[in-house]
């Protein structure tokens, strides 16, 4: 009974002592408000009081509600009528639909995760080299669907009306006409080569094919449907013109699409503080894993990837330390560097020059000794026959002259790339740094070498002198220009999946074996190879280049481009896996896939520039393709566009103008203007709110540490108190005796 | 279940189903799984106690650096031996439909070795090593950089440590760690 007694009467004096040790310093901090914790403070002991600290708050109370759940769970279930508290009816059954869906849905996800291309390889790899090269073999994938879309338009729209459909054969009665120019060209017998050198070369019998533009017929089929009784037209060249323009706009979609995506994550992950080791540490392991050896691989991406976000703050405090010395130095490094790299690329355009012109100029000289000689003997039946044998040991030399500009192109871009590489160790950049700008630096070589054998090609297209109708000349290469050009890229993607497989397969494979079976340092050093990202997206997004370029002029390249990246990704995976050692350097996947985008859109247009530039301005052949007789290909636009009737003519002319397109304009602008105040005043919102947080935290802890002090204060003083009660008792039980 | 030979009767499933993220058939799979640990000891009881050597067989337990703690964290005596509520306690937090609070939550549990209820630098550190596993070893100044850097992004309030608090703002500020954070059953 007294220790009851005593706790009653220690509470009251408690209470005292609250009263006046924490009031004025409450009163002081806390105008408001403060009565309610003051009342908190009263009732609860020391013990609880820490209770309080937000720490543990949280915690303690999800686990005693956690607890107290499951008790009130179990004494709802030991009541009598327990089962009637379970959702009833109608109820239950929406929350069992809910279920099932839920369920469903998951499994459906389950099911389109196994059905994904090449999973399993990506967590291969993935476990090997991390997120930032699987991020590549992403890209990858992505190109290989986008290009397995371009191939179905051109299938569905292209290919397969061309193959089904039957043409309408016309006479040829003036000899000026588009229709007889198409008849020499096409019943003129074609250079006799060998079958596998055609292939390859796309000439002779392969030029004739669906393969490149020049078969594709200029007329509007139609075609009677008997049970429908009505007549079906399909216009083939708008279809030809149509197709081009779909894919080019699916493409562009595509690309802004992702690379926006992409570019919203980092701009989050910019914007909002950088989590970027916190994500690493907490969300770094993936407790999916389940065998030893991709642990070990983890484990070993992991470290590299500590290392890799050392490594970058270190450069960046390198970067603060360094004397103004150094930096004129690394400056001036720097510069000769760039004057280097100039250089390079000027000569290896003008070797691709002097290469494209040696070349045609012998195929010239070879051309017209044969047309001499066929002219002379005034006897096409002998054709084949004299080829067959005089010309044969001048083939082969014919095909390496015709591939010479290309193999020139592909090992120069093999090389010069490995000279780059090795150029911008001594500029000191940040690894982020020195992959966008090696990156530039391959995409200009390559976009040179593109630069100049287009404008080769263009020079002979344009020349004022060429004879245009098949009829008058001799055969020549330029007879149908667009399917030469297809020719030319047709070759160049053969030569440049050839090298990688090559490289890949006959030099680099045997490199990696060296360097794993052999104790020599030397050895090593030539044989080991980090997988080099810029260098590989390079390789892909030159052949979707070389795909976007020549889709139009052979219809055929998307479906090759297909099979070729999918092959592709055998092949990088297979000198990812095997040949490759992990590289020191570790890529983030979110900032390399923005970067891949962005690569891929410079590709974009630059490569759809010049087809664009050819349907708007140059002359299409006469002897071949849609649109034959035509002055440009954007003619023939012109042409449908004006048998419209009145009103779309009018309606889409006045979307030309100017009364359309001036307040269009404002109103853009506007929007932009609305837009960009927007994002500024969100910016400005961020940071306001930022500062918010630092200074609450500091008011945060200056409070806990006022709480602290203050529960320290409080127990002394009850300890004391408790002593003294004690002592009081005690007095009044001796008293009492 | 239809089955014949369960160990559970209908009421018990439904309550196991009622307290997890898992629904019957999975919880029954669940308990499969568990068996399969140690077949004789469940056969005999279905809710057995295991120590937790044993729990650690499980594959993607045993591989998993943090494996200790995760089953201290979820072991009801708090010394790592796991019964089959337990198990099933800790396959349900792991399963891809339990919420990402109770993920975090857990986690912040089982990154916090020394149970003060804040990641201190100490745990850190041990996150860290355990991180890069046995054989790569980072140099004792770079996990000092490393632990620097995270408080610095995720500590708002300067106290050197982070709370549940903090650790759930940067839970929910990254997007992989509800990838990261699952075990397939």
């Amino acid at each position: 009974m007294s220790g009851g007694n005593s706790k009653n009467k220690s509470r009251s004096k408690r209470h005292e002592g609250w009263e006046e040790a924490g009031g004025e310093f409450y009163q002081e901090l806390y105008p408001g408000g403060e009565q309610e914790l003051f009342d908190n403070l009263q009732r609860a002991d020391a013990a609880k009081l820490a209770t309080l600290l937000p720490s543990k708050q949280a915690r303690n109370k999800n686990l005693s509600n956690e607890e107290r759940t499951w008790e009130e769970i179990m004494q709802i279930k030991a009541m009598p009528n327990a089962t009637k508290l379970r959702l009833q009816g109608f109820e239950q059954l929406q929350w069992r639909q809910r279920k099932i869906w839920h369920r469903f849905r998951s499994r459906c996800g389950e099911i389109m995760g196994k059905l994904e291309l090449w999973q399993s390889s990506l967590r291969e790899i993935e476990g090997k080299f991390g997120t930032g090269v699987v991020a590549y073999f992403l890209f990858l994938r992505w190109l290989f669907f986008l290009n397995m879309a371009i191939s179905s338009f051109v299938i569905l729209f292209l290919i397969l009306p061309k193959v089904l459909l039957v043409e309408n054969l016309e006479e040829c009665i003036d000899e000026n006409s588009t229709i007889c120019c198409s008849e020499a060209y096409f019943t003129r017998n074609w250079t006799r080569n060998n079958v596998i050198l055609d292939l390859i070369q796309g000439t002779g019998l392969m030029e004739r094919t669906i393969l490149f533009y020049g078969v594709y017929s200029a007329q509007i089929y139609s075609f009677f449907i008997n049970s429908w009784e009505t007549e079906l037209f399909y216009n083939m060249p708008m279809a030809y013109i149509l197709v081009p323009i779909s894919w080019a706009l699916l493409s562009l979609v595509a690309i802004v699409k992702t690379g926006a995506k992409g570019f919203k994550e980092r701009l989050v992950e910019n914007e909002g503080q950088f989590y970027v080791y916190c994500n690493l540490v907490f969300g770094g392991w993936d407790f999916c894993i389940h065998n030893e050896k991709s642990a070990k691989i983890k484990h070993k991406a992991i470290y590299n990837e500590f290392k890799g976000l050392l490594e970058e703050e270190r450069i960046k405090e390198e970067k603060q330390l360094r004397t103004k010395e150094s930096n004129i130095l690394m400056h001036l490094r720097r510069l000769l560097v760039n004057i280097l790299v100039l250089v390079i690329l000027l000569l290896s355009g003008v070797l691709i020059y002097f290469a494209f012109n040696h070349s045609m100029y012998w195929l010239d000289e070879q051309m017209a000794q044969e047309n001499e000689f066929v002219n002379r003997t005034e006897g096409k039946v002998f054709l084949g026959d004299y080829r067959e044998s005089a010309f044969s040991i001048g083939r082969f030399q014919n095909t390496l002259l015709e591939f010479l500009p290309f193999l020139c192109i592909v090992v120069l871009n093999i090389i010069v790339p490995e000279i780059f590489g090795f150029l911008i160790k001594y500029e000191n950049y940040t690894p982020a740094r020195v992959i966008v700008i090696t990156l530039l630096r391959t995409v200009l070589l390559r976009l040179s070498a593109f630069a100049v054998l287009l404008s080769q090609i263009y020079i002979q297209v344009t020349n004022p002198n060429r004879v245009f109708c098949a009829v008058f000349t001799d055969e020549s290469r330029l007879d149908c220009w667009e399917t030469y050009v297809g020719q030319q890229l047709y070759k160049l993607i053969l030569t440049d999946f050839a090298l990688q497989f090559f490289m890949t397969f006959i030099i680099n494979f045997p490199r990696s074996l060296v360097a794993r079976h052999s104790n020599s340092t030397c050895l090593k050093v030539i044989g080991t190879q980090g997988f080099y990202l810029p260098k590989h997206v390079l390789d892909i997004v030159y052949v979707q280049t070389i795909i976007w370029m020549g889709a139009f002029f052979c219809p055929f390249l998307p479906i090759i481009g297909t099979i070729f990246t999918f092959l592709i990704f055998y092949v990088k995976k297979f000198a990812c896996l095997v040949n490759s050692t992990p590289s020191p350097i570790v890529y983030k996947a979110s900032k390399s896939k923005s970067l891949f985008m962005s690569v891929l859109l410079l590709g974009f247009i630059i490569s759809i520039a010049p087809v664009a530039y050819s349907v708007a301005e140059i002359m299409p052949s006469v002897n071949c393709g849609p649109f034959r007789g035509f002055n440009t290909v954007w003619e023939y636009v012109v042409v449908t566009f004006e048998s419209f009737p009145k009103f779309i003519r009018e309606v889409i002319f006045l979307l030309g103008t100017s009364t359309f397109a001036v307040p269009a304009f404002a109103v853009l602008l506007f929007l932009l203007y609305y837009y960009c105040a927007v994002a500024a005043a969100n910016r400005h919102m961020v940071t306001v709110l930022k500062n918010q947080l630092v200074l609450e935290g500091h008011d945060k802890q200056f409070l806990l540490n006022r709480l602290s002090a203050f529960i320290r204060q409080h127990q002394k003083r009850c300890d004391r108190r408790n002593r003294a009660s004690f002592a009081d008792d005690d007095s009044i039980q001796n008293s009492s005796r | 279940m239809g089955q014949g030979k369960s160990q559970f009767t209908e009421d018990e499933l439904q309550d196991y189903e009622d307290l997890t993220y898992f629904t019957k058939k999975e919880v029954l799979y669940a308990h499969q799984k568990f068996k399969a640990l140690a077949p004789e000891k469940v056969g005999h009881n279905k809710n057995a106690k295991l120590p937790m050597a044993k729990i650690l067989q499980y594959p993607e337990l045993r591989v998993n650096p943090f494996r200790d703690r995760i089953c201290k964290v979820f072991s009801s005596s708090n010394d790592g031996d796991c019964t089959f509520e337990d198990f099933l306690d800790m396959m349900s937090v792991f399963s891809e439909s339990a919420p990402k609070g109770v993920k975090a939550e857990h986690a912040f549990r089982i990154f916090d070795f020394d149970g003060d209820d804040m990641i201190g630098v100490s745990d850190l550190r041990e996150v860290i090593e355990r991180l890069c596993g046995a054989e790569l070893k980072l140099s004792d100044s770079e996990i000092q950089q490393l632990v620097q850097n995270v408080l610095e992004e995720a500590d708002l309030d300067d106290d050197g440590a982070l709370s549940f608090a903090e650790f759930e703002h940067i839970i929910d500020k990254s997007s992989d760690f509800c990838h990261s954070f699952r075990i397939r059953l």
